[in-house]
């Protein structure tokens, strides 16, 4: 064996050699960084020859592609379900890809796409319906059967964007709990969440992407996969690198992969992704040992559903990891959503494969890009704003009468009534509904019936995000108010009405 | 505070066994919910957890069937340990482990008046018992 010095570089052929032989030596990420820190990068280098990563997360553009031999008389599928699921047929007759995000029609939110092909790879069977519209060569419109992997010829994982090299760490400003695809988010900053293995993920122990690319052999939900290429939306200048990855569904461990569901969000798949990066130069084996305190990511006010969401400041991963950070000077309890326990066990899993000669390194035959920049999308039409609807408030003082408000509602000719202080602060809202059930009961005195808890807007949101607002608390009409609760104006599902039949 | 269901047979229904054991063991009983008549009946009681092992044997030895009702049910088969739930607690009653294990801590869980967790857990491995 020749010696290494800084010159004289390892090559993926000699470390296959290695494993080979069974003299390979292989450690985790964690392992390495640890190695490093003892005894320095010079005999870490000399010393390991690959290192392994791992990562388990929802990894939502993930999908199965299936074939489903021909049927007799055969059939051109048009239309398919998989246990409920919708499944898109992209190709041929028989062809169908079973996208993890797609959600059951009896059982949405609880049970999709995701599911369905953990079911599948734990051996279950499912039911398959579908229908055609019948031609000459497939006469066929109607077909139901049952399935399970080995009735499939191909059954293959083929995912259009897996393993981020980091992600945002997500909170809610709002005054209400959101679900969001970051989980469930409390109000005002009382929780926030992160994704991603941190020191352990496979792009951040090679962020410029020496050893990684078309054809990396990788570990992909428990068996052997391959990276296809970058994956979509892959930025490399920011750090949130891609992949594009396809494995044999047919070989993989249902512990390695599993279906998923986010309340009020949709169905998703955990993917289990592990990738060895051999120690080719010094240059990586000083890249691997990046610790997570060095990695940064930002913290994310998920509460402004804008495409650009405000940024509250930058995070380390150790500190993510702790379990408590720090937001506008409050403690507060962080969420992990990606399994850090799964991710070293892939890790430690892959590991061992290299070691007993189960698993060869593949020298990638095309880089992945690190010059990608990835777009916002092109709009043709302009959306609208709050700011674009919002009218003057109608508004009254909490002392006020009852008497007094229900003649304003008749002569201004308006529902919604906002009760502001002697600073147009907003104190809350009362309804032509309330004024008149007061009346009804004889009822005098305005406090009585003030609505205090108000479910509010801000001039720069998006239109659609409060209708939904609307739609959520069965309401119509939000108060429009500034950071300091200064009441701007009005907004009403009559406006928004008028707009949408402009 | 611990959720005891106790069931009353017809034959020990007509004592009354709750207010000896409070009288006797000295410690707040309070009832959350009663189905019980002449014929017998259970009732839903909570207790300081402090209290348990000798509030359980009191009732036992008057003849009282006790079970100790989870407040909460974690499927450990289909947990994997992503952690959604950890900052959704509001007692810290799951904790990461050293080894990144999700671990709840019933005895600290306050069940369904809370129930945070629940629906956000990807697995949807965390019930709450009723």
């Amino acid at each position: 064996m020749k010696k290494l010095t800084k010159k004289n570089k390892r090559t993926v052929a000699e470390i296959n050699k290695k494993i080979k032989n069974g003299d390979v030596q292989v450690l985790t990420v964690e392992e390495m960084k640890k190695l490093v820190e003892s005894s320095g990068l010079e005999i870490a280098y000399k010393e390991i020859d690959v290192v392994t990563t791992g990562t388990f997360g929802a990894m939502c553009s993930s999908g199965a592609i299936i074939n489903l031999g021909h049927s007799d008389p055969p059939i051109k599928i048009n239309k398919a379900w998989i246990n409920e699921v919708e499944v898109c047929h992209p190709g041929a007759a028989v062809d169908l890809y079973i996208g993890a995000t797609i959600m059951s029609e009896t059982k949405p939110f609880e049970y999709g796409g995701g599911h369905v092909i953990e079911d599948l790879i734990r051996g279950k069977e499912v039911e398959l319906r579908a229908t055609a519209y019948g031609t000459d060569c497939y006469p066929r419109t109607r077909l139901e059967t049952t399935l399970t992997k080995d009735d499939l010829n191909q059954f293959y994982l083929i995912n259009f964007r897996n393993c981020y090299q980091r992600y945002n760490c997500a909170t809610n400003s709002r005054g209400e709990t959101i679900y969001t695809y970051m989980g469930k988010l409390l109000p005002h900053f009382r929780n926030a969440t992160f994704s991603g293995a941190g020191c352990l993920n496979p792009l951040m122990n090679d962020p410029d992407y020496e050893t990684i690319g078309i054809g990396t052999r990788i570990f992909l939900g428990g068996a052997k996969g391959y990276v296809m290429g970058e994956g979509t939306q892959h930025d490399p200048e920011n750090r949130f690198g891609t992949l594009m990855v396809r494995g044999d569904c047919k070989k993989m461990n249902p512990d390695f992969i599993q279906g998923a569901s986010f309340t009020k969000y949709g169905t998703t798949l955990y993917v289990s992704i592990g990738v060895p990066i051999p120690i080719l130069n010094e240059g990586l084996a000083k890249k691997v040992a990046i610790t997570d305190e060095e990695i940064l990511t930002d913290i994310v006010d998920y509460g402004v559903p804008r495409r650009t969401r405000p940024k509250l400041g930058k995070i380390s991963y150790k500190e993510l990891k702790s379990g408590n950070i720090t937001i506008h000077d409050q403690k507060v309890r962080v969420s992990p959503l990606s399994s850090l326990k799964k991710a070293r066990i892939i890790a430690e899993t892959l590991k061992s494969w290299i070691e007993n000669a189960s698993f060869y390194l593949s020298a990638p035959v095309e880089r992945l890009p690190t010059d990608t920049v990835s777009k916002p999308m092109k709009q043709t039409k302009e959306i609208a704003f709050v700011e674009n609807l919002i009218h003057p408030a109608v508004t009254c003082r909490e002392e006020e009468e009852v008497k007094a408000v229900a003649k304003r509602i008749i002569t201004r000719s308006v529902n919604h009534i906002v009760v502001v202080d002697d600073q147009e602060k907003l104190r809350g809202i009362v309804t032509s509904w309330d004024v008149t059930k007061a009346v009804a009961e004889g009822k005098e005195k305005l406090v009585d019936i003030i609505i205090k808890k108000v479910v509010t807007t801000t001039p720069d949101e998006p239109i659609e995000a409060a209708s939904r607002k609307m739609a959520q608390h069965n309401i119509s009409a939000l108060p429009v108010i500034d950071r300091e609760k200064k009441v701007l104006g009005i907004i009403t599902s009559e406006d928004i009405s008028k707009l949408v039949g402009r | 505070m611990v959720r005891l269901l106790l069931r009353f047979s017809e034959k020990v229904v007509g004592q009354p066994i709750t207010a000896e054991v409070i009288l006797e063991q000295g410690v707040p009983v309070n009832i959350l919910s009663a189905h019980i008549n002449q014929l017998g009946g259970e009732i839903l009681a909570e207790i300081p957890s402090t209290h348990l092992d000798k509030i359980v044997k009191a009732f036992r030895d008057r003849g009282v069937t006790v079970t100790v009702r989870k407040l909460i049910e974690v499927d450990s088969e289909e947990c994997f340990d992503c952690g959604a739930c950890l900052s959704l607690c509001p007692v810290n009653a799951i904790t990461l482990e050293k080894d990144f294990s999700v671990v709840f801590d019933e005895g600290k869980c306050i069940g369904s008046t809370c129930g945070l967790c629940a629906d956000a857990c990807p697995a949807r491995a965390i019930k709450l018992t009723r």
